[in-house]
């Protein structure tokens, strides 16, 4: 059953920053919910106050950062994103991404940055954001700052937002010439949530050597992680077969996985060893194209 | 045969257009004034005795009306095998113990459902906990936790069928295998969770409405359980959102609700939620099979064994059918000259396991096809062969046990035989696997021991022509509603608008054991199709004398053209005789009554249907993953009444039997339901079924209706098995544990790459 | 407490007062006795509640009815225009796409939002459109079949 509250729907960031400031961790922010009510039934969380930022429409917004990259309002829906004409060239797996994540109805209500604050590691866009290596703003009534999404959730359901703050903003940059981006997320229901996520993100240099890489796992540790030392297995190398299995190798080691009912510790490892090298390939194979 | 004039075609279903439009009422829309709303307070412990009861702060909660323990109840025991009173175990509101977490202790009524919530957080329920036990491997040692007082290893019932020499036939067999299997449970997952509105008023009687399969069985029941007499409780099945097995005992919402009701006399209705819907209502019985299977070199099967250990979870439920069937299933569909099987159904505190579609046979065909391929490899023959070699046959005897009448197993098996070849050579890691079943027309068990017939209808025809049809028949979604308005239209030679279908309201509609083993179309069906004559014959009698032949001429209706046989352009308007006839009654309505009760019929059916299915699947040989790309069922269920039904039993049967072979589990963790919610529960969507074909089979079941028989849970048999077997021919490991899960066909093909090292 | 919620169903416009947890099923179905949508697991999985939002299908299980003030809804009662039958509602009829029914509404205005977001789905869009709907007892196929017939022209617009 959920407990009644309080309702506030601000209209603008600055009201919600108020009304934020003023009740502090009694209150709980509210944007799709499509994660946050299910708790809420739960009893896991009963916020005595809940500021239904929903209506915030100067949060919702899809545009250039200037620099050929994009900035993204926390509060664009998943759907939207998907069908941006903007997801294109490098970009485009984010619509990817978007498209695997759970149904129509919840991408039509559910929003980017809900997603990236519930915390959950199993989410699809975290780790495709860190392999774009996005980074996020966040505001209060003191003020600004911006985090590399990578640095953003710092355990189960847990991010780095402080009391009175309020994610506002994606900003993914550009990517490097010759880079590609790739996302694949095992399970066995084909809409549902991540068992294993990887995104890879590959800049070739010349003859076609990896001069830059970033690999991103989901739901095989805490948080969504990079796996830097599977990258520094590839960076400045020619990739060959042998090298991805061996970056798949150490990324399955790096992983810190838990065991539960979609998999154990072991499968979710095998998991990241068979996947890194396949997304890998796959975000090479872009590079050349791009 | 004449040409069908109804049966056979492409119909709306009569419940379509409220079902499209959204204006059906199920229990779980309803509303009634002054209405009540309740809900159950159930055992966090699997296994405890209750000390204390202290309900007096959950009643000084505002807005809460009643609240309700076992002690507020007769202390009966419910159990739907009368005649056997050990096996009438569960209070549903326990008194003393709660064995399985969910169990129900106390229940409250209130003016909303939040204030009812409210109320179970205030109820002091004081536990000694005791230990507990969860596998039946566990349960039946010396030592274990007794989950009844006073039974043996927690034995709750064993099953023994036998016939032949098996220890015999044996020492004659050239090859003998060995297997053991494990099936998991699985949960109905009703899209409307169990539901009652019950209605007791001052006048001392009561109304149920509630989603459930037997009408009759829940006024029966609840009779057993409130000592109101049966003619006092009126229970009426709006249209119900699925069943699948897991609604036809009296369950926690309709029990708590009336007792409830009875305290107020007002109406109290009950919803259980998702998670209590998962966690505590009944499912799928879990097993442990052990199978011995010896042949000769030829393929011929001379005998099989079979032992099975099922997790009976707190009571006995359904569950000692199921633990039957099983073991009769295990032998089919072939000609075993040889057999024998004994199962063991034991307690444990774990969620009671029951009925589920297919009653035991999913687990049976699943582990018998599985070996049977086994088996067929070792002796170098074609899977298809083997079958064939051993399939049951027309008008086939299982000793002492069964006669089959109509059988189109191998036609059956030549359709899908052709259709495996047509796809012709496969992509890498492909496969495809094939498992045959059979399955019941009804089963031959009257629980109850009552003296009512099996099936009963009542037809009437109104002076306009519209005819009134009245069968405690269960649509719970299978369509019997339909396919009894057009069997029932066939017959009086009318057409299907003309009937208005009165159904499953123990208020005015004989009696009828409801939706379960498949028995609807068959013994229902000709209930209704007797009943209906009963009027044609009283109409054609009236015709008779009206057009008054020289010649004694055999009349007819059809097409509402009531005529002679032999000269169909010599006729009247049904209209006309239906007028005529009822003036000349005095203005009676013309009325039928039919029944249906097999006599003779052997010990489980009066008729059994044939299928053979092909799963083709493709691994990912890296992470296991599969996909289920396509399904191709070869089917009889005798002659098609309704094809669009059958249609959809099919395609429903494979989301549901592929989820059970490929997704669907209920892990535990001392006797807790890890999955309690669809989030969790992984069931079959859209983008995971496979494509379906159905091959559609001509037989003729002298037994049904029309030649009709099932057509409906007996397709939830093969899938399991076939995706075994596909997965076995695409990748060459074999998962003896269902659900056959990536993870596990991983390991199995690690396991197998280390021995060839 | 409770606080004003003004909506416009089916053409129809409300104006209610709700607590503030109150949830769009909730509102529809208990406030305004629009019984038509259902309800299967309350936790954005099974999709029998889906309705369609300002155009869009939502689960309105997962959505606060206060997030909803202002907005135009359609619930499968505002489907039919009168009493003659949506396309699509017509070729679930044909296509026996229900069986007990429990699911075809938010079946329904799931394939209804997907026809007006995109009138020539291929089957896989069709199939992703339903997606985030169980169905126990049709296993999907006849829901796609009578999509798939809508979209080629074998049904007419209600005038
Ligand atoms: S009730 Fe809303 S998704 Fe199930
Ligand atoms: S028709 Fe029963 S759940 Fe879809």
């Amino acid at each position: 059953m959920i407990k009644d509250f309080e309702h506030f729907a601000p209209k603008t960031l600055k009201e919600a920053l108020t009304l934020l400031d003023k009740y502090q961790d009694e209150a709980k922010i509210i944007c799709g919910g499509q994660s946050l009510l299910i708790l809420m039934r739960q009893g896991l969380v009963a916020p005595e106050y809940l500021i239904d930022i929903k209506g915030i429409s100067e949060l919702s917004y899809i545009k250039s950062d200037g620099k050929g990259g994009l900035k993204i309002g926390a509060l664009t829906t998943h759907r939207t994103i998907e069908k941006s004409s903007q997801m294109r060239d490098g970009f485009a797996v984010l619509a990817e991404m978007e498209t695997r994540l759970a149904s129509i109805q919840t991408r039509n209500w559910g929003t980017i940055g809900g997603n990236l604050c519930h915390g959950d590691p199993a989410g699809d866009p975290a780790p495709v954001l860190i392999a774009l290596n996005a980074t996020l703003k966040m505001a209060s009534l003191k003020g600004e700052r911006s985090l590399p999404v990578e640095d953003f959730t710092l355990d189960y359901f847990e991010t780095a937002l402080k009391t009175g703050e309020l994610l506002t903003e994606i900003t993914v940059p550009a990517p490097p010439a010759h880079t590609g981006t790739a996302y694949t997320k095992f399970n066995i229901i084909e809409s549902d949530l991540a068992t294993v996520g990887v995104a890879a993100s590959i800049t070739l240099g010349a003859g076609d050597s990896c001069q830059d890489i970033r690999i991103a796992l989901g739901a095989a540790a805490a948080t969504p992680m990079r796996a830097k030392k599977a990258e520094a297995v590839l960076k400045g190398k020619k990739i060959s077969d042998a090298l991805l299995a061996q970056a798949g190798e150490t990324a399955s080691t790096e992983a810190d996985p838990i065991s539960d009912m979609q998999a154990s510790e072991e499968y979710r490892r095998e998991l990241v060893k068979v996947l890194v090298p396949r997304i890998s390939k796959e975000a090479m194979a872009r590079a050349k194209k791009a | 045969m004449s040409e069908y004039s109804v049966i056979g075609k492409r119909v709306h279903r009569v419940d379509g257009p409220e079902k499209v439009t959204g204006s059906a009422k199920y229990t779980f829309d309803l509303v009634l004034p002054g209405m009540l709303y309740g809900k159950v307070l159930r055992s966090p412990h699997p296994h405890a005795k209750i000390l204390k009861i202290d309900t007096r702060k959950a009643k000084r909660l505002v807005g809460v009306k009643a609240v309700v323990t076992g002690k507020d109840t007769l202390g009966h025991k419910q159990g739907i095998w009368r005649r056997f009173p050990e096996l009438c175990d569960e209070e549903i509101l326990c008194r003393e113990k709660v064995r399985y977490i969910g169990d129900p202790v106390a229940a409250v009524a209130a003016i909303d459902e939040d204030t009812a919530e409210e109320a179970l957080d205030l109820i002091d329920v004081e536990y000694e906990p005791l230990p507990a036990v969860f596998d039946p491997l566990e349960a039946i040692k010396e030592d274990a936790p007794q989950v009844h007082d006073g039974i043996e290893l927690n034995i709750n019932i064993n099953r023994h069928i036998e016939w032949g020499d098996v220890d015999e036939a044996f020492k004659k067999c050239d090859h003998i295998r060995e297997d053991q299997f494990k099936c998991s449970s699985q949960a109905h997952v009703c899209m409307e969770t169990h539901d009652a509105v019950v209605s007791y008023d001052y006048g001392g009687k009561m109304t149920v409405w509630t989603s459930t399969q037997s009408s009759y069985y829940i006024q029966r029941l609840m009779a057993d359980m409130t000592g109101l007499r049966e003619g006092d409780i009126r229970v009426i099945k709006p249209p119900t959102g699925g069943g699948f097995g897991s609604k036809f005992e009296l369950d926690s919402a309709q029990f708590c609700a009336a007792i409830l009701s009875m305290k107020l006399c007002k109406p109290v209705k009950i919803v259980l939620s998702r998670e209590e819907e998962f966690t505590a209502t009944k499912r799928r019985t879990p097993m442990y099979y052990f199978l011995k299977l010896g042949a000769k070199k030829d393929g011929t099967l001379l005998a099989k064994e079979a032992r099975v250990i099922t997790e009976g979870g707190a009571y006995t439920a359904m569950g000692a059918t199921a633990l039957y069937l099983t073991g009769f299933f295990s032998s089919f569909p072939y000609k075993y000259p040889n057999y024998r099987y004994d199962g063991y159904r034991v307690y444990t505190n774990t969620a009671v396991t029951s009925a589920m579609r297919g009653f035991g046979a999913p687990q049976s065909t699943f582990v018998g096809e599985s070996q049977l391929d086994m088996m067929a490899e070792d002796l170098g023959i074609d899977p298809i062969e083997i079958r064939r070699k051993n399939g049951m046959t027309p008008n086939y005897e299982v000793p002492g046990q069964a006669f089959i009448q109509s059988c189109g197993l191998h036609q059956c098996l030549d359709k899908i035989e052709e259709h495996v070849k047509e796809r012709g050579k496969l992509p890498p890691n492909h496969g495809i696997g094939v498992s045959a079943y059979g399955f019941m027309s009804g089963g031959i068990f009257n629980w109850f021991d009552t003296p009512y017939a099996f099936s009963a209808a009542v037809v009437r025809i109104n002076i306009d022509g519209k005819v009134d049809l009245f069968t405690g028949a269960c649509d719970i979604g299978q369509g019997s509603d339909t396919t009894l308005s057009m069997i029932c239209a066939e017959e009086l030679g009318v057409k299907l608008e003309d009937i208005r279908i009165h159904a499953a309201d123990t208020g005015i509609c004989p009696p009828d054991l409801g939706a379960w083993g498949s028995r609807e179309t068959l013994m229902n069906g000709n209930a209704v199709k007797r009943a209906a004559a009963e009027c044609k014959r009283q109409l054609l009698e009236f015709a008779a004398a009206k057009m008054a032949p020289n010649i004694a001429y055999d009349f007819d209706i059809k097409d509402r053209w009531v005529h002679l046989v032999d000269r169909p352009e010599r006729g009247v308007s049904y209209f006309d005789i239906v007028k005529e006839a009822i003036r000349g009654k005095d203005g009676n309505a013309i009325m039928g009554r039919g029944h249906y009760t097999p006599h003779r019929k052997g010990m489980i059916s009066p008729a059994y249907s044939f299928g053979v299915q092909a799963a083709e699947v493709a691994v990912d040989t890296e992470t296991g993953r599969y996909k289920l790309v396509n399904v191709t069922t070869a089917h009889e269920s005798g002659t098609v009444i309704n094809p669009v039904g059958i249609e959809g039993q099919l395609e429903g049967a494979i989301m549901m039997a592929g989820g059970y072979g490929f997704c669907e589990d209920q892990p535990m963790d001392e006797g807790k339901i890890l999955n309690p919610s669809i989030a969790d529960y992984k069931l079959i969507r859209s983008l995971d079924m496979p494509e379906t074909d159905i091959l559609e089979i001509d037989t003729y079941e002298p037994e049904g209706p029309f030649g009709a028989k099932e057509a409906g849970e007996g397709l939830t048999n093969p899938t399991a098995g076939a995706i075994g077997n596909a997965v076995y021919k695409a990748v060459g490991v074999r998962i003896n544990d269902l659900p056959i899960t990536p993870e596990k066909v991983l390991k199995a093909l690690k396991e197998k790459e280390k021995k060839k090292k | 407490m409770k606080k004003e919620l003004k909506l416009k169903v089916n053409g129809q416009p409300y104006d209610i007062f709700v607590k503030p947890k109150t949830l769009l099923v909730e509102a529809l179905r208990d406030h305004l006795a629009l019984t038509g949508t259902k309800r299967g697991c309350n936790s954005s999985s099974c999709g029998a509640c889906t309705i369609m939002l300002n155009g869009m299908a939502v689960k309105s299980c997962s959505i606060l009815a206060l997030q909803a003030n202002g907005a135009e809804i359609v619930t499968i009662e505002g489907l039919a225009k009168g009493t003659e039958l949506s396309p699509l509602q017509k070729a679930f009829l044909d296509h026996g796409s229900y069986q007990c029914g429990f699911c075809t509404a938010g079946m329904l205005m799931a394939t209804t939002a997907l026809l007006t977001e995109n009138p020539k789905p291929t089957k896989q869009e069709i199939k992703e459109g339903i997606d985030g709907n169980i169905c126990r007892c049709t296993g999907y196929n006849s829901i796609i079949r009578a999509v798939t017939a809508v979209v080629k022209g074998e049904y007419k617009e209600a005038k």
